[in-house]
């Protein structure tokens, strides 16, 4: 069962560009925000099993052929916040752009922690096997034009109602899919590293030429 | 020659449909991310058979296969929409299946606002398919879960399909909801309206979690129920379903006990599943089924009943209201959604739509109002409009069930709005006045309520969607009217059955201490009857005189909503006296971010101050110093944006102030802002707008997802010498590159400057753009340099 009961506050303020330390009323910002968004997410997933050679199409770019090197399964899912997060989003900016730009961050830190507990989830069914960790579209040189096959192949849009844009964007917004390798011996797991991170574009730290943790 | 649905129905007394097309494809040799309607041309004789074995189970109506069959699923395919429609319409035809009805499944886009597919666009998509469907028998929507989208198709279907008979399902989940929020009651009070030929619910779960479902849906129409679920649920692992045949129909048993008479099975389900509905239905009757659906608006998400006094906001018009006005003429669509918001927290149910003025275009501003305002609320909505094309501009991308507001006794009222009505499905507002204006007396209004009355019924416009408005007069002028009126509205509601609406406030025109006079004239017209007060919620007063009323009559029980709102626990926050924040100057509560207090001090100083000399002297030079102090890292963007907030809040007060002195507003030079095509992130361009709006620029404020042409009319329009686009992602960044190009081409004039997440200064430059903006102070400082101020 997903229970997500607090957003990853460092992680959201993160997000929208605030690295200092907040005051008494960016708290109380912060806590109205995040009651609002908590009764507004509708968490939903949905995943399926594939033998890797089945999904080859799907599976473009140096990187994430690398990533699955040793695996002969991969589990596809989809988690997503739901139209009505978008919506929340949508309200709360319309009369107030500082407490929509922060259930915005929230609501990216919150899909993130989704992301997490779905995987825990997931892998629950497969204890006996080794897995990598989650990889996107978007991430290297995995393009996300895959994006619309992907969700096709899960069906996405009938299980969870999770669609693609033309460019390759995911509506409701606060959505992520994410590939998960599966091995019967022991994999080597590389870096994770910034590539991951929803920041990866515009962090801060990089521009610096380093790194945040 | 279309086919008459109830008589089928009545001949046939149920009708059985087919099962899984998908999982037998699949066992056929579909391959994993195959397009299933290509088998079609590739593999017919794989087609024809499922259909036959169907068809050879006991199946009635065999669906199509072209459940993705649009314009946009297709794009890959070397076919065109025609093509695979009439070659799986014909594949059809071959099994030998009583009926075939052409399948369409959802677009596989989300419609605005949380997509970026226009309502407009999906009724064309729907339509392709509609007249490429010419030899269908029956035109069926499946597995849909907008409501929205629903209507688009729907409305294709009753314009193109040649009165085909049209059958919709969605697809809920176990909390009665679809994945957008639509509730079962307004699923069925909007697609009744639209005069669809059944409706029912398919997908998502297995029959078991469908009961509860069904059951109240089969509570909310009158219209033949279709039940079409899956097989249970499906396995991640093996992808398969588990739910057994026997038990498939000995749960579908249960379906027609509850009302339905279409049965078919959707995921997972075999032609042995078929079977076994059919030999369930051998010894089964129909349930007879006569519901009293009650007087009743909706959003999507949202039902109001109207079986106690529901109120109508009304302060989304500009009758009276310069500032409401001037908004419209610049088409700032955040005001009225900021009214929109401020009703609701008042307490409105449902919330009136005027913004007819002589100078724009209504059918293009009704039509933008209703979908902007039904982005962020819920709220039902009732359109108010004189002009028969902006009704029906509104009514046509309405989301659900509104009110019109309004017809009266004349007859090229009647003849106009009545068919209108129906069309849409909607409620009317019935005006008692004719070409001889408002009769004096209580009968001659009763007269006229019972003729609307009657042109609605033989129109089939059914009497519980038909409100009377009695019309107040101002009791200053026509003193002896104020009775009549009530007795009108007493007995409109006691002897016609129908419900009433009535604005109040104009009553106490021309008097002393008008609240009192309005208050104590709506308590009366609620006890005379009134259902539908049009008043407005955010007067504390009217809101809690409706809600006194409610107690006292019982309604409200045990006094619940009156003591959540007046009780020792409500007791509301004072507003800040103002002498909290005197020791507090402007620019200091714009540097802290205090919204309130900025405009109450702006309020203060425009007593003894120049609303110039309040921008030039304290508002901007407050802003440069936030600008500053965020260049410098000592703040960041959120106290930035919170010191935006606070100088915004000033500025409309401003506004205000310039609009009832009649100056001419502030405006240093417009600038166009859009989120490219594609793009539908917008809060980084919502900022800049603050900004640019907080020091004196008029922004046009194209939003999201902006056709390249429209950025380049409204700046042709506007004559705009700065243009600002926003990208976030770098799929959308070859938009960005087109907007520009066509800029340069057609509008010599202006410059650009780009920003978002994924730009460099150096990818700018080379896509052709005047400027690089690294935030939104930055556009700021670029705006000062392009308009020299």
């Amino acid at each position: 069962m997903i229970n997500l009961n607090s957003v990853d506050r460092i992680q959201a303020f993160r997000y929208m560009g605030f690295y200092g330390e907040p005051d008494e009323n960016f708290m109380k910002l912060a806590d109205i925000c995040e009651k609002k968004l908590l009764s507004a997410i509708k968490p939903r997933y949905c995943w399926q099993l594939f033998q890797k050679s089945d999904i080859k199409f799907l599976l473009l770019g140096n990187d994430i052929q690398k990533h699955l090197e040793h695996c002969e399964q991969v589990i596809l899912f989809c988690a997503t916040l739901s139209q009505s997060t978008d919506t929340c989003i949508r309200i709360t900016q319309t009369s107030d752009i500082l407490a929509g730009m922060m259930i915005d961050a929230m609501a990216s830190a919150l899909t993130e922690q989704l992301c997490d507990s779905v995987e825990q989830e997931i892998l629950i069914n497969f204890k006996n096997k080794y897995s990598t960790w989650r990889f996107s579209a978007g991430y290297g040189d995995m393009p996300l034009q895959i994006q619309d096959d992907f969700l096709k192949l899960i069906h996405a849009q009938k299980r969870i109602g999770v669609c693609v844009t033309d460019s390759g964007l995911m509506i409701p917004r606060k959505s992520v899919t994410a590939i998960i390798g599966l091995s019967d011996t022991p994999i080597k797991k590389s870096q994770k590293g910034c590539i991951t991170c929803n920041l990866f574009q515009n962090c801060p730290y990089r521009a610096k030429g380093g790194h945040c943790n | 020659m279309s086919l008459n649905f109830k008589k089928i129905l009545e001949q046939e007394k149920f009708l059985v449909l087919d099962g899984g097309m998908g999982t037998m494809l699949q066992a056929g040799g579909l391959k994993l991310g195959g397009i299933p309607e290509m088998l079609n041309f590739t593999n017919p004789d794989l087609i024809t058979n499922i259909h036959k074995a169907y068809v050879n189970a006991g199946a009635d109506i065999v669906y199509t296969n072209t459940f993705g069959a649009n314009r946009l699923k297709m794009a890959k395919t070397h076919k065109s929409v025609q093509q695979i429609i009439k070659t799986a319409i014909a594949n059809a035809k071959k099994s030998g299946a009583k009926y075939i009805a052409l399948d369409i499944g959802p677009i596989g886009q989300l419609l605005e606002p949380t997509g970026t597919l226009k309502f407009e666009e999906a009724y064309d998509i729907f339509k392709e398919q509609i007249q490429a469907g010419e030899e269908a028998d029956f035109i069926v929507f499946e597995t849909m879960t907008d409501l929205l989208e629903v209507r688009a198709g729907v409305l294709a279907g009753r314009e193109y399909g040649n009165g085909k008979p049209i059958l919709v399902t969605m697809t809920f989940e176990e909390n009665k909801r679809t994945f957008t929020g639509c509730e079962i009651p307004a699923m069925a009070l909007t697609l009744e309206g639209l005069g669809v030929d059944a409706i029912g619910i398919n997908c998502s779960l297995g029959p078991e979690e469908l009961m509860p479902i069904v059951k109240e849906l089969c509570q909310w129409t009158n219209l033949p129920v279709i039940v079409k679920p899956n097989a249970g649920l499906p396995d991640p692992v093996t992808n398969a379903y588990h739910f057994n045949a026997e038990k498939f129909g000995s749960c579908c048993e249960k379906f027609i006990d509850m009302g339905a008479v279409i049965l078919g099975g959707c995921c997972g389900t075999t032609p042995e599943h078929i079977k076994a509905i059919v030999t369930m239905l051998k010894n089964k009757n129909p349930v007879q089924r006569k519901i009293a659906i009650p007087s009743a608006v909706c959003s999507a998400n949202k039902t109001v009943i109207i079986n106690q006094p529901r109120v109508i906001g009304e302060r989304i018009n500009p009758t009276g209201k310069k500032r409401f006005k001037q908004a419209l003429i610049e088409q700032d669509i955040d005001y009225i959604l900021n009214q929109a918001i401020q009703q609701i927290e008042a307490g409105a149910d449902i919330l009136d739509v005027n913004v007819g003025l002589p100078d724009i275009n209504e059918s293009d501003m009704m039509q933008s109002a209703v979908k902007a305002i039904q982005g962020i609320t819920d709220t039902p909505l009732q359109l108010d409009t004189t002009d028969s094309k902006a009704l029906e501009a509104g009514l046509r991308c309405y989301n659900g069930k509104p009110i019109v507001n309004s017809v009266n006794g004349e007859e090229e009222s009647l003849n106009t709005v009545l068919p209108l009505v129906k069309k849409y499905g909607a409620s009317v507002v019935g005006l008692t006045l004719d070409k001889n204006g408002i009769p004096k007396t209580a009968q001659g209004r009763f007269e006229i309520a019972e003729r609307i009355l009657n042109r609605a019924l033989a129109l089939g416009i059914r009497k519980e969607d038909v409100f009377i408005d009695c019309l107040t007069l101002t009791a200053s002028a026509e003193q002896e009217g104020v009775m009549q009126t009530l007795e009108a509205l007493h007995r409109v509601k006691t002897e016609l059955g129908l419900h009433t609406v009535l604005g109040v406030s104009n009553i106490s025109f021309g008097l002393p201490n008008r609240e009192l006079v309005t208050r104590n004239f709506l308590t009366m017209a609620l006890y005379a009857g009134l259902d539908l007060p049009i008043i407005n919620p955010n007067t504390a007063s009217m809101m809690s005189c409706v809600r006194t009323y409610k107690l006292l009559a019982n309604i409200d029980k045990n006094a619940v909503d009156f003591i959540a709102h007046y009780g020792l626990d409500s007791a509301q926050p004072k507003p800040k006296n103002l002498q909290d924040s005197s020791n507090i100057n402007l620019e200091s509560a714009i540097l802290s971010g205090l919204k309130s207090e900025a405009g109450m001090i702006t309020k203060k100083l425009l007593e003894s101050t120049e609303p110039m000399v309040i921008v030039n002297d304290m508002l901007i030079p407050a802003l440069d110093r936030a600008g500053a102090d965020f260049e410098t890292g000592k703040i960041f963007l959120p106290q930035l944006i919170s010191s935006a907030s606070s100088a915004q809040s000033a500025f409309e007060v401003i506004k205000n102030y310039l609009c009832k002195s009649e100056t001419e507003s502030v405006n240093r030079g417009t600038i166009v802002l859009a989120t490219v095509k594609g793009d539908i992130h917008d809060i980084g361009k919502n900022i800049v707008k603050i900004l640019l709006e907080n020091y004196g620029y008029e922004v046009i404020d194209l939003g999201k997802d902006v056709p390249y042409e429209s950025v380049v009319e409204a700046t042709k329009q506007s004559h705009a010498l700065l243009v600002g686009l926003s990208a976030l992602m770098t799929t959308t960044l070859p938009s960005m590159e087109a907007t520009i190009k066509l800029l340069h081409e057609h509008c010599p004039w202006c410059k650009t400057v780009v920003g978002g997440a994924v730009l460099t200064a150096d990818y700018a430059e080379k896509i052709g753009a005047d400027f690089y903006a690294k935030d939104a102070k930055e556009t700021v400082d670029i705006a000062k340099q392009v308009f020299l101020n």
